[in-house]
């Protein structure tokens, strides 16, 4: 065990540093920088360089990368070109917004993924799988932006239900988190389709194997062999299950856009678009952290959960 | 019927939910407005970007400001007086307070001037104030702006956004203006959730008198649609934008208003004069009079009057002598043979991501020039990419569109056109560059139009653009709402006299 979370740590280390040295690059060699955007139509290219020493960007890029790195080692993120404050704090105050919400889609995703999934494959052809049907092959043609303004105009905009915005003026607090019930769903269904999907095949494959034909021969009840056909096709979606939550970051950037939910969405979209370096760089870290840590996860899940993969060691 | 009833019980707990924002009496009264852009910083002296001015204008007052019908008058200098020879401004001071409780007065306009002025702050806007020798307190109530040569355009630049005073205590402590804005103005800065909303405290020591409404909230939301859906269910007061196709259900909805009003933009098609055939001036007028630009402004832009040359329509500045172009394909065909343009000679086409609206219009001039014979490739590029690579830097473009945002003075507009280094079309024609520079340093008004109007005339000529117009500035408001306005040419909010009745 101490031997796999060293591997796996070395691992992470190497995977964010590839990346965001990656990132760093990428996001420097798109045309114009913070400067040139700030200064707009009206500043002249002498302005745009003197903004260009004030923020730190005259600098060489060697000079630039050793000087990022160097403050990531002193676990200093930086600070923003545009807002002028460190990432940390931006990236603090975003991070409860794309938590919360990618929390709840992911439950969502995973009580109407599962839950579809299983009681599809286990009557395969019957109406539980033909409506499953239908909604997968719904869900995962409805763009999401499109999903979220259809539920905006019905429980926003005709039922008044929810505000048409996200989250009220002072952002996230315990009151306001029900807003996030409508942006949740959109980002919910089309995972939950995909994640039903996958459960209803791997239910199917258990059901053909031999020890449920036992089971079955030898008498047991339905809805026992259910359970120990969920218990063995479960884990296999696991894996799938890590990637839906790290593409859930991505996701969120559409929703939030929708729902102009102020998270890392927002901040790295807005981010690129401002050619704000640092921001576009710590929401690079967050998101291979949490990528790597949810895959790191969904292994051990595995491997409690499925006890053939522990016996050899 | 049981489940019905739930249903209702909801809706009834949302409204009660919803009543503060709606502001019934007796409750402190909040107006709400949303708003299609963010301000990168609320510090005016490090930005450029009109969404900041448009929000700073609350917070923070100027020494002049412009009226309604866009006059120059006093806000916190009560009076100015300028020497004959232009050079020598005294301002008198009204008694303000700042928001920290500090009192206002010469001190703080010598430190703001300062600060715009010095290197170290690398203001986009610094050369609007180079004219400036020295700023000086005489006593606590007068300030003397002594320049080295005459610049009439001082007092506008004053009357804008950038102008925005600030306090000289928190100037010298290096206070973090961008994030935690201190002015004196009508509304004191209470917070700011990026991407979300900024909260704007009624002051009630504002030295014009306490704001009607209590509390401002200016909501971020991109979307158009969304801005509607809000304005419908009573969640937003004002929004700034309406799409052209929601007009006519915001006009005809009783419970909303429509605003309609002229704005200080001048669209354009910029053409690279420094690029084949485009070099030449007799192309440039052809694809003016080639292109039905009021097909342009009615398709693109949905509204607003055609100009023919770079200012403004309805301007003072406008000159009475200056058309715009007529639409006549036969005469832009025969200067276009004259000129010896084969037949598909082929343009490219730069258009700005996310400007849908000159996206559209450049698909529009693509259609006018494929009647001309001339085939133009539509490139659309991102707004960073647009500014670095072909308004700025190699100007990698033959055509593209814009709109170039109002100024208080013509300087602001002009500066630059004719000297192929500082304007992207690359117009090389030192004659204009000349009238322009002189007219910017004559103190004389009469003298001063006269020359602005040859400028103007000549920049009809040369056509470095194809002039499409002035587009209108649409809002839409709850009609309860009353006295909300925005800043002629500079768009700037106030709510200074904003009332929910």
């Amino acid at each position: 065990m101490p031997r796999y979370l060293l591997t796996q740590s070395a691992s992470f280390v190497v995977t964010l540093w590839a990346v965001l040295t990656l990132v760093f690059f990428a996001v420097r060699a798109l045309p114009g920088d913070a400067a040139t955007i700030m200064g707009g139509l009206d500043a002249t290219e002498q302005q745009v360089e003197a903004m260009r020493e004030r923020i730190g960007l005259a600098r060489s890029l060697p000079a630039q990368y050793a000087a990022y790195f160097g403050g990531l080692l002193q676990a200093d993120l930086g600070e923003s070109l545009r807002e002028r404050r460190p990432v940390t704090t931006v990236l603090l105050e975003r991070l409860p917004v794309t938590l919360t919400l990618a929390g709840m889609a992911f439950v969502l995703s995973l009580l109407i993924g599962l839950g579809l999934g299983v009681l599809a494959g286990l009557r395969p052809g019957g109406a539980a799988d033909r409506a499953t049907l239908l909604f997968t092959t719904v869900a995962l043609a409805i763009p999401e932006f499109w999903f979220g303004f259809l539920l905006i105009l019905l429980f926003a905009v005709n039922l008044g239900w929810f505000p048409v915005l996200g989250l009220p003026p002072e952002g996230l607090t315990v009151g306001s988190s029900w807003n996030l019930i409508l942006p949740a769903v959109t980002l919910a269904i089309p995972r939950a389709a995909q994640l039903a999907r996958l459960a209803r095949a791997r239910v199917l494959e258990e059901r053909s194997s031999d020890y449920v034909r036992t089971a079955r021969s030898k008498g047991l009840l339905p809805n026992a062999v259910g359970r120990h056909i969920a218990s063995n096709a479960l884990p296999g979606v696991l894996p799938l299950l890590a990637l839906e939550l790290g593409g859930l970051l991505t996701g969120t950037i559409v929703v939030e856009q929708v729902f102009g939910l102020p998270g890392l969405g927002l901040t790295i979209l807005g981010g690129i678009s401002a050619r704000d370096y640092p921001v576009v760089q710590g929401v690079t870290i967050l998101a291979v952290t949490v990528y790597v840590l949810v895959n790191w996860l969904a292994d051990l899940a595995q491997l409690v959960a499925d006890p053939r993969l522990r016996a050899p060691t | 019927m049981k489940r019905r009833h739930s249903i209702h019980n909801l809706s009834l707990l949302a409204l009660v939910a919803l009543l503060p924002l709606l502001g019934g009496a007796g409750l402190a009264q909040t107006l709400t407005m949303a708003m299609s852009a963010q301000p990168d910083t609320l510090d005016p002296q490090v930005t450029a970007a009109t969404a900041a001015f448009q929000v700073s204008k609350s917070i923070y007052d100027t020494l002049i400001e412009v009226d309604r019908a866009g006059v120059l008058v006093p806000a916190l200098a009560s009076s100015w007086a300028v020497s004959p020879d232009g050079l020598t401004y005294t301002f008198e001071l009204v008694e303000a307070t700042f928001h920290d409780g500090t009192a206002f007065g010469a001190e703080d306009v010598v430190a703001t001037l300062d600060r715009i002025r010095s290197a170290e702050t690398a203001s986009p806007k610094v050369n609007e104030f180079r004219a400036i020798v020295s700023v000086a307190a005489q006593g606590p109530r007068t300030v003397v702006v002594t320049l080295s040569e005459p610049q009439p355009a001082l007092l506008a630049s004053l009357a804008s956004g950038w102008g925005a005073i600030l306090p000289s205590e928190k100037l010298a402590e290096g206070h973090d203006f961008g994030n935690q804005p201190v002015g004196t103005g009508p509304f004191s800065f209470a917070s700011w959730t990026r991407d979300n909303a900024i909260t704007l405290d009624a002051n009630p020591d504002y030295y014009g008198g306490a704001p009607s409404v209590d509390q401002v909230v200016i909501r971020f939301v991109t979307d158009s649609a969304v801005q509607l859906q809000g304005l419908l269910t009573g969640e937003f007061d004002i929004i700034d934008t309406v799409a052209a196709a929601d007009r006519p259900a915001v006009e005809t909805n009783p419970a909303l208003t429509l605003v309609r009003e002229p704005s200080g933009l001048v669209l354009v098609a910029g053409l690279n004069t420094r690029r084949d055939y485009l070099s030449d001036v007799r192309v440039r007028q052809a694809l003016n009079l080639g292109v039905d630009t009021a097909i342009v402004m009615e398709v693109a832009y949905s509204s607003g009057s055609q100009v023919g040359t770079f200012m403004e329509a309805g301007s003072p500045w406008y000159p009475d002598s200056v058309e715009p172009f007529p639409y006549d394909p036969e005469a832009a065909r025969a200067l276009l043979a004259e000129a010896g343009v084969p037949q598909g000679w082929t343009l490219d086409m730069v258009l700005p991501q996310p400007y849908e609206e000159h996206i559209l219009a450049g698909q529009i001039v693509q259609d006018f020039l494929r009647d001309l014979g001339i085939n133009a490739q539509i490139r659309i590029v991102e707004w960073g990419v647009w500014l670095s690579d072909t308004y700025g830097g190699p100007r990698n473009f033959d055509i593209t569109v814009v709109g170039h945002t109002g100024k208080l003075d013509p300087s602001g507009r002009l500066t630059g056109l004719g000297d192929p280094r500082t304007n992207y079309t690359g117009l090389d024609d030192p004659k204009l560059a000349g009238i322009i520079a002189t007219a910017n340093i004559t103190p004389d008004h009469a003298a001063r139009q006269a020359l602005y109007t040859e400028a103007l005339e000549r920049i009809h000529e040369q056509a470095p653009f194809i002039f499409f117009g002035t587009p209108d500035r649409v809002y839409a408001r709850q009609a309860n709402v009353e006295g909300f306005w925005m800043t002629p040419l500079l768009d700037s909010f106030d709510f200074r006299d904003a009332a929910l009745e």
